[in-house]
């Protein structure tokens, strides 16, 4: 499978409070791929990278085969964008917008917009500043949809909606998706939300990426382990200890990622057993390698 | 290319459409203003005189109304993709010199209003007055030359209002600048003059903004 986003030990730096350093990154082709991370952890700053708004200190990004930023216009042509926040011009009504779009994108689909207008329930006279916070956004959706790209990238799409907005709009990508057979690199914070459409998902915290893994092997490999009669050091085990604390005289309380249950027997070869396993879902299993990560950079 | 520059044009008019109306009407206003009442054909010398100080003081508004159709036109071109940190403008899929010169020639074409009415109500208003003998009208000469102090200052203020505010802050302090040197200069007795100097640069031909300078006549002898 070829990737819709390559990126190889990219490097950029705002001044002296953030940067992001050797940063590698690959979202395969056709997949709905999460980009999760707290706030100021890099998120909008690495997409901004990625569509050729900001220039790197150094690495490689490479956009449906084509470099960026060397080739953006021929990139952007292929990439529809909806940013964090409302980027369109307030003046313009909804008609004028999408006449505008449609006139910078060959492959515009004047008949998805229509349909997009009538289904998001948009009034084509509405100026643009007059428009809710959920229309605002299904806006968005729609004129990054119409344009008909290989690759869509969403910055936080859906932050601040309703459930009902978010419902119809993460819908409406699903269906792009199965239609098309395009690439949605999408991130949040709302991690439930990612788990949902997603099959690959990345964690960034601090301008590092964390874990990058298909979406069912972190939500399947991340547990939390109850072990008793574990000896103080335990080597170099198969999976990853995230966290480790002792559990109130009961042994201890382990979250581990990559896990598979072949990996008993290693816990069982140091002594000790394993008393229970206990499924973690992607918002707990997101916490805990924060957690983790945080716990092993110092500046984090 | 044609799409684009129709979608682009289509906007700057929505952005501007009052600025072109106002400037269009001054730009008929002001010819036909300048020579009201002139001339009779009996008139004689002294009458001469009159009309051309009129189109004379007149003749003043005509860089003015350049200057301020340029500033304005060029700051209403620019200032959607400020507010919104130019992102729209970035994602677009062109080159981003062309999207400069789509919203460039946009804001030119739209000021081709203003221009062509100076052109028209400077030939009503020597069409329908009668000059005084020794006296000849220029509405031709006239027109050009509006024209191209109408672009010296689009362009001039254009490529200012492009930058960030950042640039704009680097302008306003080398001007800071040029002032306390200047200021700092006379406090100490030097024969320094920036600012006369900067007028002769810019203002006396072959300066970029020598256009502006010297006299407006519709009419002259």
């Amino acid at each position: 499978m070829t990737d819709a986003i390559h990126i190889e030990r990219l490097h950029y730096r705002v001044g002296n409070a953030f940067e992001i350093k050797d940063l590698d990154l690959h979202v395969p082709a056709g997949s709905i791929y999460g980009f999760l991370g707290p706030n100021g952890s890099g998120k909008t700053t690495t997409i901004r990278l990625i569509l050729g708004l900001l220039r790197p200190l150094s690495g490689k990004v490479t956009v449906l085969g084509d470099p960026m930023p060397e080739q953006h216009a021929r990139i952007l042509a292929r990439v529809g964008y909806v940013p964090e926040q409302p980027h369109l011009d307030t003046t313009l009504t909804v008609r004028e917008l999408i006449d505008f779009q449609a006139a910078f994108y060959p492959r515009w689909d004047r008949a998805r917009a229509e349909e997009l207008v009538a289904r998001f329930e948009l009034d084509g006279d509405q100026l643009f500043g007059r428009l809710s916070k959920g229309q605002k956004a299904k806006l968005m959706i729609l004129l990054a949809l119409a344009q008909c790209g290989d690759l869509l990238v969403l910055d936080e799409p859906t932050d601040g909606l309703d459930p009902v907005v978010r419902r119809d709009i993460l819908s409406a990508l699903v269906t792009y998706v199965s239609e098309r057979g395009a690439t949605i690199f999408i991130s949040s914070h709302l991690v439930h939300e990612l788990e949902r459409v997603c099959d690959w998902v990345a964690v960034m915290d601090n301008g590092r990426l964390i874990t990058e893994s298909p979406m069912e092997k972190l939500k399947h490999g991340t547990k939390r382990l109850v072990v008793s009669g574990v000896p103080r050091e335990i080597g170099d085990p198969p999976f990853r200890m995230l966290s480790r604390e002792s559990s109130n005289g009961a042994g201890e309380s382990w979250v581990v990622g990559d896990w598979e249950p072949a990996m008993t027997s290693y816990i069982e070869s140091l002594g000790a057993s394993v008393r229970e396993v206990i499924d973690l879902d992607l918002e707990d299993g997101f916490v805990e390698l924060l957690r983790s990560f945080r716990g092993r950079t110092p500046h984090a | 290319m044609i799409h684009m520059f129709r979608a682009v044009l289509y906007t700057q008019w929505k952005w501007s459409r009052l600025i072109v109306v106002l400037g269009t009407i001054a730009a008929f206003a002001i010819p036909l203003l300048s020579v009201q009442g002139a001339a009779r054909a009996d008139r004689g010398a002294l009458q001469a005189q009159d009309l051309l100080r009129s189109v004379q003081s007149w003749g003043s508004l005509y860089p003015l109304l350049a200057t301020a159709l340029g500033l304005f036109m060029a700051m209403a071109a620019w200032a959607p993709d400020h507010r919104g940190r130019h992102i729209h403008a970035l994602t677009l899929p062109l080159e981003r010199w062309r999207y400069v010169l789509l919203r460039f020639t946009a804001g030119f074409v739209l000021l081709a209003a203003p221009i062509a009415a100076i052109l028209i109500g400077s030939s009503l208003a020597v069409l329908t007055a009668t000059l005084p003998p020794g006296l000849q009208a220029y509405p031709i000469a006239l027109g050009v030359r509006f024209a191209f102090a109408v672009f010296v200052a689009y362009a001039v203020f254009f490529a200012v209002s492009a930058g960030t505010a950042r640039t704009a802050g680097i302008i306003l302090a080398v001007i800071a600048a040029l002032i306390l040197v200047q200021v700092f200069a006379s406090m100490a007795n030097l024969d320094l003059d920036l600012f006369g100097a900067a007028q002769t640069a810019l203002l006396l031909g072959p300066g970029p903004l020598a256009v502006f300078a010297g006299r407006w006549m519709l009419v002259d002898v």
